[in-house]
């Protein structure tokens, strides 16, 4: 695409983008995640946020040797055409399934505590054309809408301060109360959540200020990972054992602690609120999606958003067994893992590449 | 593109709204709210529920319409109730669930209570009691000074500063309690009195049953134990070499620190218990002596001697039932390696060696000299 | 060959029978004025041409202008401008007065955007009485203004303004570019030229700031915005301008700070309200029952219990009963006009209550809705919230809160992306710099407002002060 050349991202984009798409539907269930550690959990949140600083690095090393490029042409310039495209054809799937699955398991939400006995085709609908209105405006259009969400949304955790008076600090000790396998257990299903960062490889080149992204994405991320820090420690101090294991949404049962004098639940409020964070991640995902269309395509067509739409649309209602539907997103979800050793694996071919050519 | 999604969503919105009408939505007044929900205990596997669901209607001779269904199954028994029903059940008002003796001793009463944690609609602020004999009897009885008898139920249950003693459970509180190693549940205990309902004491579980009923002044011990910051009034009845004294001690507040010697083979917990309140009333000899600073030093000394007692007193009861209602097996928990379980809170529990301090201080006797 | 252009003249207007053609004895031989009786009054015409015309003529030729006597379309136009041609039959020579005096109204108080503090007087329809008033409020010689002439039938006067000094040049060429650009036969308001020439014609909000204060529109001139006037319109353009500033009143700089932030919350959060509330009551209603307090839905169920329909027709009902009040109360006379309100609001109200038809949490709902619409200062954003409700209702309709939430992240990114002549439109909610905060919801002292906001993009280098 020719736009790869227009700068556009400021540094404030670049920190909210970071920021919102790792707050998706991952923290509403994190605790629950995590739970095969039982109370010792709590400090998981800032190890994930170790490993993502960690694992940011090689990704954007990456990029800045390509500061004109995304992910998509990086792979067809260092794989070769032929590889690349079916790589970047597997890319944009993965994006799809992984931002269907978010909506699937948002929806499923939804139908259990706002919308009961309601079908959600039609909300999921709604969903994906304001999805589309977002996303036409283009990757600068999503991040003013991240930016927005953040301060819309953070207000949330005020909703929390009922849980916290009840909780019992004792459950944070003792600390590392832990046995490998719980902790492999732990790290394989929790890191899910803070998935997201790894777009950057995406929206790198619209960055203006290339060299300082790095900073930038992570200031996103530790805020985001302070989020997640604070969510797990209110669960931790709030339920039981079994309850951590056992409530799914621990976010949401949370909010059901409190009430106001005029507003009774709390929850129903901040899980339908919820619809920024969901939008603010997935509209980056399918903008990664489409680009990847964009690139795999030589024409430009207006109507790919709509067709990626519309397979999500299909993906999340589809007529096969909500086992299959599970079973799909969770490999989509370890899939997503990959996509973070990607660049490693693409650095290495990189540097290799470079050493013959210099020879 | 950006105009023509504009135009294009608007118009779909305002077509869409035509689809909405044929999902069939109960609206607000053809939806029966239940207010509260009683199982009674019929044999192992059959139990009875009852709803009260408030009428608005002012022709309505009865404020609450009453259902009772027998039924092996909550489910089930709700789609009984919709039978008998005009409106359409729903649980999202629900306030209080009342669980008769019989059934918390012998039922499921777990199960019961988790089926309606599972359940979106309810709320986490439902309040759970436990009512003696029979709980259809106290929803269906007759309290003519009251105008409902959900709300009455309700505002009884509900946190007040003379019934401190009681735990006000609910939901999340007995799934909490229920389901941690640590803690042993305990809920409110009423008893139907001719036409008035009284909080007798609070009902202490053992694991998922009941297991005994206290009295509310050793309830209190619990809350004061649990860390409650302030406390119903206080009544003791001292026997210090005065003769005997009753006095009442009023708008306490209490903090407490537990030291435990971190040792699940030999555990003992020191406990410090600071109080401070007013004297509000006072009976004895030495009724007349009590202006001076000393006198009320002394006097405060002798209350520390009889609460210690009391306590340690307590204490002890709740070791013989080998129950931990005020969780201090989680200052054990605390600085234990690895998974702690309920049979360890029991070891530690019967092992328990406890050192009791109370600090009172009197802050004033009141406005009269 | 006077009578060459005297017949040339004549047809042109032909059938323009207020066209006056007068002939007068001078010293220097026969003199034909030629004007617009209906754009000139008698008495300027006396003092300024008649009377020296026939007194002192040197006068004449040192006030007038020699105009090229071929130029039929020039001197036509100088005759729709309001000015007297003077034919001197003996040297052949055209000499034009300015002698434009047609009837204008004077200076008023302004009524749509009344204030308690502040300057009264208000712009009028007429295009030098505007500038004037601009003029007496700032006198620099950075004050520009450039006239342009729009419509291409009618050929209506515009005025540009702006500081020299201040203003974004970019910001200048998009605007000409764009008036450039406008084919529209006739502007009867500006607002018709604005619609024209905003970044998204077809979003709700308004784009563009229109006031008829003049001292708004200094405050506005000295930030470095652009203005624009249009003969025989009352209102003045504002751009760019932001979506925050619909909410501005420009007593708030008038008021103590406090009470300035206090309202200046009122009106910013009473959009967000009156948007958000009876939308909230059909979802509490048909979805969400739970989220009401016991006692109050007791209430509401008894209150409904009467009412035949589901919640969304009822309040489409009220709204729509709103809607035809306000609409019927507006185009009467001021009397009438009580008459219709109370009418409305009392008989319509409570019979419709009583025979059942709405319940009465709902009248007042609607009614505190309709009240918090009329808050913001702009008329035409108070407008807007009353559509954009509507479509708060039909989502709160189809999915209750959730529906609600995807309306307003539909908001949000709507007012996210609109722009206003190529600034954010919700710049304050992102804002450009630090210290557009002290001008936002909370208006800080007077001392720290001195600085040029951010939309603006005012000019970096500037001389010191005002």
């Amino acid at each position: 695409m020719s736009t790869a050349n227009l700068k556009m991202l400021n540094r404030y984009h670049v920190i909210f983008l970071a920021q919102s798409i790792m707050i998706g539907t991952g923290i509403l269930s994190l605790p629950q995640k995590l739970s095969a550690m039982g109370y010792t959990e709590w400090f998981m949140p800032v190890l994930f946020g170790v490993v993502a600083t960690l694992t940011l690095w090689p990704m954007v090393w990456l990029c800045s040797k390509y500061p004109n490029e995304n992910l998509f042409r990086i792979n067809e310039i260092l794989l070769g055409k032929v590889i690349g495209k079916v790589i970047n054809l597997f890319f944009v799937l993965q994006f799809i399934v992984f931002s269907a699955g978010i909506i699937s398991n948002y929806m499923h939400l939804i139908q259990s505590t706002a919308l009961q006995e309601q079908t959600i085709t039609l909300p999921v609908i709604c969903l994906l054309l304001l999805l589309v209105y977002i996303i036409s405006g283009g990757i600068k259009s999503i991040a003013r809408f991240c930016m927005m969400t953040f301060f819309i949304t953070i207000g949330m955790f005020y909703f929390t301060r009922w849980a916290i008076e009840k909780g019992e600090f004792s459950h944070l000790i003792p600390l590392f109360n832990f046995d490998w396998q719980e902790f492999f257990d732990a790290f394989k299903k929790g890191y899910l959540s803070i998935l997201g960062y790894e777009l950057i490889m995406f929206y790198f080149p619209y960055i203006i200020d290339q060299k300082k992204a790095y900073r930038h994405s992570l200031i996103g991320i530790w805020i985001s990972i302070f989020l997640c820090f604070f969510t797990t420690v209110v669960s931790v101090i709030y339920y039981s054992e079994w309850q951590l294991k056992n409530v799914e949404f621990s976010v949401l049962n949370l909010f059901k602690a409190g009430e106001f004098s005029f507003v009774e639940r709390i929850d129903i409020i901040g899980i339908t609120l919820w619809v920024f964070l969901i939008l603010s991640s997935i509209t980056a995902y399918v903008w990664c999606a489409k680009l990847g269309v964009d690139s795999l395509l030589k024409k430009k067509r207006n109507y790919q958003l709509f067709l990626l739409a519309a397979i999500i649309f299909l993906i999340v209602r589809m007529p096969f067994s909500r086992e299959f539907q599970e079973k799909l997103f969770t490999t989509s979800n370890y899939i997503g893992y990959m996509l973070i050793i990607w660049p490693i694996f693409l650095s290495v071919i990189y540097v290799v590449r470079k050493k013959k050519v210099q020879q | 593109m950006n105009r023509k999604l504009l135009g294009i969503s608007l118009i779909l919105l305002v077509l869409l709204v035509g689809c909405s009408r044929k999902e069939l939505k109960v609206p607000l007044e053809d939806v029966g709210m239940v207010g509260i929900m009683a199982f009674d205990y019929i044999d192992e596997k059959q139990m009875k529920i009852t709803v009260a669901i408030p009428q608005y209607s002012p022709e309505a001779q009865q404020k609450t319409q009453i259902f009772s269904v027998a039924t092996d199954l909550v489910s089930s028994g709700i789609v009984e109730i919709e039978k008998l029903s005009d409106k359409k059940i729903v649980f999202n008002q629900l306030r209080v669930v009342l669980i008769n003796e019989e059934f918390a001793r012998k039922g499921q009463v777990r199960k019961v209570i988790q089926h309606l944690y599972r359940n979106a609609e309810v709320g986490n602020k439902v309040l759970i009691a436990i009512a003696k004999d029979n709980a259809e009897t106290i929803l269906k009885g007759d309290y003519p000074d009251k105008p409902n008898i959900i709300f009455y139920i309700n505002d009884l249950l509900e946190p007040s500063i003379n019934t401190a003693f009681n735990p006000n459970t609910n939901l999340h509180d007995f799934i909490y309690t229920i389901s941690n190693p640590v803690t042993d549940t305990i809920l409110p205990y009423i008893e139907k009195l001719d036409d008035k309902l009284e909080i007798k004491g609070v009902a202490v579980f053992k694991g998922n049953h009941m297991e005994e009923l206290i009295k509310p002044e050793e309830a209190l011990i619990i809350q004061a134990l649990q860390g409650r910051k302030n406390l119903a009034p206080l009544h003791l009845d001292l026997h210090e070499g005065h003769g005997e004294e009753k006095l009442m001690i009023d708008l306490i507040e209490s903090t407490i620190k537990m030291r435990s010697n971190k040792s699940i083979e030999s555990p003992k917990l020191i406990i410090n218990l600071k109080i401070k309140g007013t004297l509000s009333e006072y009976k004895g000899a030495r009724e007349y002596e009590l202006n001076t600073v000393e006198s009320i030093s002394h006097l405060e000394k002798d209350i520390n001697k009889q609460l210690e007692e009391d306590i340690t007193k307590f204490l002890d009861k709740l070791k013989n039932m080998d129950v931990d209602p005020s969780g201090l097996s989680e200052k054990f928990r605390m600085y234990y390696d690895g998974k702690w379980t309920t049979k360890k809170t029991r070891e530690v529990i019967g092992k328990l060696k406890t050192e009791v301090h109370v600090e009172t201080s009197i802050i004033s006797t009141g406005t009269l000299k | 060959m006077p009578e060459q252009i005297v017949a040339k003249l004549k047809k042109e207007i032909n059938d323009v029978d207020d066209v006056k053609l007068n002939m007068i004895a001078t010293e220097e031989g026969d003199v034909t004025l030629i004007y617009f009786s209906s754009l000139i009054e008698k008495m300027t015409l006396q003092t300024m041409v008649s009377i020296p015309l026939t007194n002192n003529i040197k006068q004449i030729h040192q006030m007038a202008q020699y105009v090229d006597p071929k130029d039929i379309q020039g001197v036509i136009k100088r005759l729709n401008a309001g000015q007297t041609l003077l034919f001197f039959h003996e040297t052949n020579a055209l000499l034009s007065m300015d002698t434009y005096s047609a009837p204008t109204r004077a200076i008023t108080n302004t009524e749509t955007e009344a204030t308690v503090i502040g300057p009264q007087d208000a712009f009028t329809e007429s295009l030098e009485t505007n500038i004037s008033l601009v003029r007496r409020r700032i006198q620099s010689a950075q004050l520009k203004n450039e006239n342009r002439i729009v419509g291409s039938e009618a050929n209506i006067k515009i005025s540009i303004m702006y500081m020299d000094n201040i203003v974004n040049h970019k910001n200048l060429d998009d605007l000409r570019n764009r008036i450039d650009q406008v084919e529209f036969p006739l502007f009867t308001d500006i607002s018709v030229l604005k619609q024209l020439i905003e970044d998204n014609p077809l979003s709700p909000f308004p784009q563009y700031y229109m006031t008829v204060r003049p001292d708004s529109i200094c405050r506005y001139l000295i930030d470095g915005r652009i203005v624009m006037f249009m003969d025989n319109s009352q209102l003045a353009i504002v751009c760019p301008t932001s979506f925050f500033e619909m909410f501005v009143s420009i007593e708030d700089y008038y008021n103590r700070w406090t009470t300035a932030s206090l309202l200046r919350m009122l009106r910013f959060f009473g959009f967000f309200l009156t948007i958000m509330i009876t939308p909230m009551y059909i979802s509490a209603l048909t979805f969400h029952p739970e989220i009401l307090p016991y006692e109050l839905l007791l209430n509401l169920q008894e209150s409904r219990s009467k009412v035949p329909f589901p919640p969304l027709i009822e309040v489409l009902f009220i709204e729509l009963i709103i809607e035809v009040l306000r609409e019927a109360g507006s185009r009467m006379p001021a009397k009438v006009g009580q008459t219709i309100g109370i009418v409305g609001g009392i008989v319509i109200g409570t019979a419709a209550v009583e025979a059942g038809l709405l319940s009465n949490i709902l009248i007042v709902l609607v009614a505190t809705s309709a009240l918090l619409s009329f808050l913001p200062p702009i008329f035409l954003m108070s407008n807007t919230s009353r559509f954009v409700r509507y479509i708060f209702i039909l989502s709160a309709g189809l999915f209750g809160l959730f529906g609600q939430m995807l309306a307003f992240a539909w908001l949000i990114h709507h007012l996210l992306s609109l722009k206003s002549l190529g600034t954010h439109y919700m710049t304050p909610g992102i804002p450009r710099k630090p210290s557009d905060l002290l001008d936002n919801v909370i208006r800080f002292p007077t001392k720290y407002l001195a600085k040029k906001t951010g939309i603006s993009r005012a000019q970096k280098k500037q001389p010191e002060g005002k």
